[in-house]
């Protein structure tokens, strides 16, 4: 049976694996190419771009459902974590824009590739497709892997900094730091997207240690 | 036999009587209605804390008016209805035999789906029928009631003037708050409403939800709607049925978001009825 | 497209009725117009006739004198005035309440067996001819008592008007919608307080129409009479000796052959209207429009007690 809702429900979950898949692409782009000291800066810009339309796009949709359907239960989940969720898509796409910038920035900087580095931008690679593809399937067991790939990232971040400030390189340090940072704040709304699945299909609000800490380490 | 066990296992309700400590004004237990040997309401049992909304929902005919009826023994009006099991006000059942219906009707209020005033009485009248005609005769604690109430209806602003106008002059909305004010009147303890708003416009209907709101801080209010965004404006828990049984009962924000049966979150999201 | 086309199709179906419809409703209102004037004309030309001939006799001693002599001409009905006051009055006073209450009773506890059959016999009473009451008030009253008197007449009369109270009140107490009972019980009343306070309140105008139309009844009818208070030319006396009575002073004047006598019947026929008129508007009113007559009431009092 067709309800007035269904063909917006349609159009949401549409948009929504569009931008997921886009972003996926964009930070996918901006990694390799910093990694291989290319700049794309003007491409990620652009896919950067088409994230963020779709992102006002899709509050707009979502608003118009709330105002004419008022949907309850799952529908009304599944509206209320999409907020959250497209938002970090188009967090994604601007940190991957903010990747590119350094290497725009800062010139070639394929000298200052490390072990660590290339580490922990696969698994930010890894991190967005599982999140994506959980969001895909509404499959909460991705959740797991998610975290720990998060808390990996996180770990890796705590331990790099300091030790990049007795680096004698200037150049390779700072664009190190602001990618790690970078990298950070993807895994944290890698993270944020997973727990508003886990709300669309559980309907318990079970904001992650790291949320919670992300607030009170302010 | 229904035990606070019962309560708290039960996929009915859930979680949501888990501080059994609560005071439940009223309690229906095992509740069976039948019409003519046809039951309309099957084994229904609920719990009703003090100062709290209660809503009812359900597609139609699945007995939740019904079963509203019963809190307040209108069924013993109709012919061929039968109720079984017990309905505790304060611990007293309703439906035991030493106890007089109509004193404990004057505990239990009811406003109806379609404004019923008294045609042939003012404003004033109508308030007070339920005190005069019970032989309260004191003019002074009648004025006050009728202030009190005809406040707590939100409707003395419009009508402190002109008390004495025949009821039917006023609007739909107007008269269905008198009702309340009326069923007010006799200090009910719990107050029943039958999908009070549905035949209203939406700006009466606004006002009769303000209403509630602010009954609520003193009457306990079970209250019948199809009106599912009502029930999450008003309600503190709801109860859904559906062909005479009660299918989910729970905290009313916690059964609109993630029901747990999928019964309900098939009706709430409008799949069937 | 398809649904365009049947549309078209549809619609031109209705064009053509449209003026042969008119023409038949046109047709149907003249028609019903007629017929009710057809009504009302034999209605209207009574009482032009009644007014036109009793008219003349109509005087103050008309009203208040015993009659004369047979076909004098002089004297007047005033025992038939008041034997028809008294005897309706008491047939009221014993019919309505008993026909109210049986009403009542159908109404609102009349959902069984005996009300059933309660109702069916209250039907066939209503039928009865009024001359057979009268002959079962002569058997049960006359005769047992040994004389005709006032208290048989209102007997009979009685025995007329309670099956018509009781069926209109049943009908009026049943239009009153079943949410205003509900209201009433709701408020904790119990149920003969709801039905007389709040339905019989709301049924009042059904009643008083019911009431109106059965004390209308009984006063035209004869047969009853004749059998029961026979009939006198004096003014009441007692409760147990014959009395005269408005229809039966009309018959007994009628079948005289004087012109005078004839006059007199006239006179009396339309003393009748009036009275039944007056009775109709008067409870109408006092009933009914108790507020505006309570107001009228009060500002009399007011002007007669500033006069004083």
């Amino acid at each position: 049976m067709t309800r007035l809702i269904d063909p917006s429900l349609e159009k949401l979950s549409s948009m929504m694996m569009e931008m997921g898949n886009t972003a996926i692409e964009c930070i996918s782009l901006a990694i390799d190419s910093y990694l291989e000291g290319k700049n794309t800066i003007n491409e990620v810009h652009d896919l950067s771009d088409s994230i963020r339309i779709k992102y006002f796009e899709v509050e707009d949709l979502i608003f118009d459902m709330l105002l004419k359907y008022q949907p309850l239960a799952d529908d009304f989940r599944l509206i209320r974590s999409s907020t959250e969720i497209s938002y970090a898509f188009s967090r994604f796409g601007r940190y991957a824009y903010d990747i590119t910038q350094v290497r725009d920035l800062f010139g070639d900087i394929s000298e200052c590739m490390n072990e660590p580095l290339i580490e922990i931008t696969k698994k930010v690679k890894h991190m967005i497709k599982d999140a994506v593809q959980s969001f895909a399937e509404l499959d909460i067991r991705k959740a797991t892997n998610i975290q720990e790939d998060e808390a990996f990232i996180d770990k890796i971040y705590k331990e790099r900094l300091p030790q990049l400030i007795e680096s004698n390189n200037t150049k390779c340090a700072l664009a190190e730091a602001l990618l790690l940072r970078y990298l950070e704040r993807i895994g944290d709304h890698a993270v944020y997207m997973s727990d508003a699945i886990n709300y669309i299909v559980t309907g318990k609000h079970k904001p992650s240690q790291k949320r919670i800490d992300s607030h009170t380490n302010f | 036999m229904i035990t606070s066990e019962t309560y708290s296992k039960s996929q009915i309700y859930s979680d949501s009587f888990e501080n059994d400590s609560e005071k439940y004004k009223m309690i229906a237990e095992n509740v069976t209605i039948s019409y003519g040997g046809v039951p309309a309401v099957k084994d229904v049992s609920m719990k009703f804390k003090e100062k709290s909304v209660t809503a009812l929902i359900g597609p139609s005919g699945c007995g939740k008016t019904t079963f509203l009826r019963c809190l307040n023994r209108m069924h013993d009006m109709t012919k061929n209805a039968k109720v079984e099991g017990k309905v505790m006000i304060d611990g007293i059942d309703l439906y035991s035999k030493e106890i007089d219906p109509i004193y404990h009707r004057r505990k239990v209020g009811m406003v109806f789906q379609k404004p019923n005033p008294f045609p042939t009485m003012s404003i004033f009248d109508n308030v007070t029928a339920g005190l005069r005609l019970n032989g309260v005769r004191d003019k002074r604690i009648l004025n006050e009631i009728v202030e009190d109430t005809l406040k707590m209806a939100y409707l003395w602003d419009e009508v402190k003037n002109d008390l004495k106008k025949p009821a039917v002059e006023l609007s739909g909305g107007q008269q269905q708050r008198l009702c309340i004010a009326r069923a007010l009147a006799i200090q009910p303890e719990v107050l029943l409403m039958d999908e009070p708003a549905s035949a209203l416009d939406p700006i009466a209907t606004q006002k009769i939800e303000e209403t509630i709101i602010e009954l609520k801080k003193e009457f306990t209010i079970i209250i019948v709607t199809h009106n599912m965004q009502q029930a999450v404006r008003v309600s503190d828990y709801t109860g859904f049925m559906y062909l005479g049984d009660l299918i989910e009962f729970r905290k009313t924000k916690k059964l609109f978001t993630d029901p747990k049966n999928d019964l309900t979150a098939k009706y709430v999201q409008g799949q069937f009825g | 497209m398809n649904n365009i086309e049947k549309r078209q199709e549809y619609r031109a179906l209705f064009k053509q009725n449209v003026q042969k419809r008119l023409i038949v409703d046109k047709i149907v209102r003249i028609i019903i117009i007629s017929c009710v004037i057809a009504a009302i004309i034999p209605l209207g030309s009574i009482l032009l006739e009644v007014f036109k001939n009793g008219i003349a006799a109509i005087s103050m001693e008309f009203i208040t004198q015993v009659p004369g002599s047979v076909g004098s001409g002089t004297g007047g009905v005033g025992p038939a005035i008041q034997g028809t006051l008294i005897v309706v009055g008491l047939a009221s006073l014993m019919g309505v309440p008993i026909g109210v209450l049986s009403g009542i009773f159908l109404s609102e506890f009349g959902d069984n067996r005996l009300a059933r059959s309660v109702r069916f016999f209250n039907d066939v009473f209503m039928e009865f001819p009024s001359i057979v009451l009268g002959i079962f008030a002569f058997l049960v009253i006359v005769l047992v008592l040994g004389h005709f008197s006032v208290w048989a007449g209102a007997f009979a009369l009685a025995l007329i008007m309670f099956p018509i109270i009781a069926r209109t009140t049943e009908e009026s107490l049943k239009m009153v919608p079943v949410t205003y009972r509900e209201a009433g019980m709701a408020l904790g009343l119990r149920k003969w307080v709801v039905t007389m306070r709040i339905v019989i309140a709301a049924a009042k105008e059904g009643m008083v129409t019911g009431i109106m139309l059965s004390v209308a009844r009984i006063g035209g009818e004869t047969a009853p009479l004749i059998m029961t208070i026979l009939g006198s030319s004096l003014f009441f006396a007692n409760m147990n000796t014959p009395m005269d009575a408005l229809p039966l002073r009309i018959w007994r004047l009628s079948m005289l052959p004087y012109e005078s006598a004839q006059l007199q019947g006239w006179g009396a026929a339309l003393v009748l209207i009036f009275i039944i008129l007056g009775i109709n508007l008067g409870l109408r009113t006092l009933v009914l429009h108790k507020k505006e007559t309570m107001q009228i009431l009060k500002t009399l009092k007011e002007k007669i007690g500033g006069r004083i």
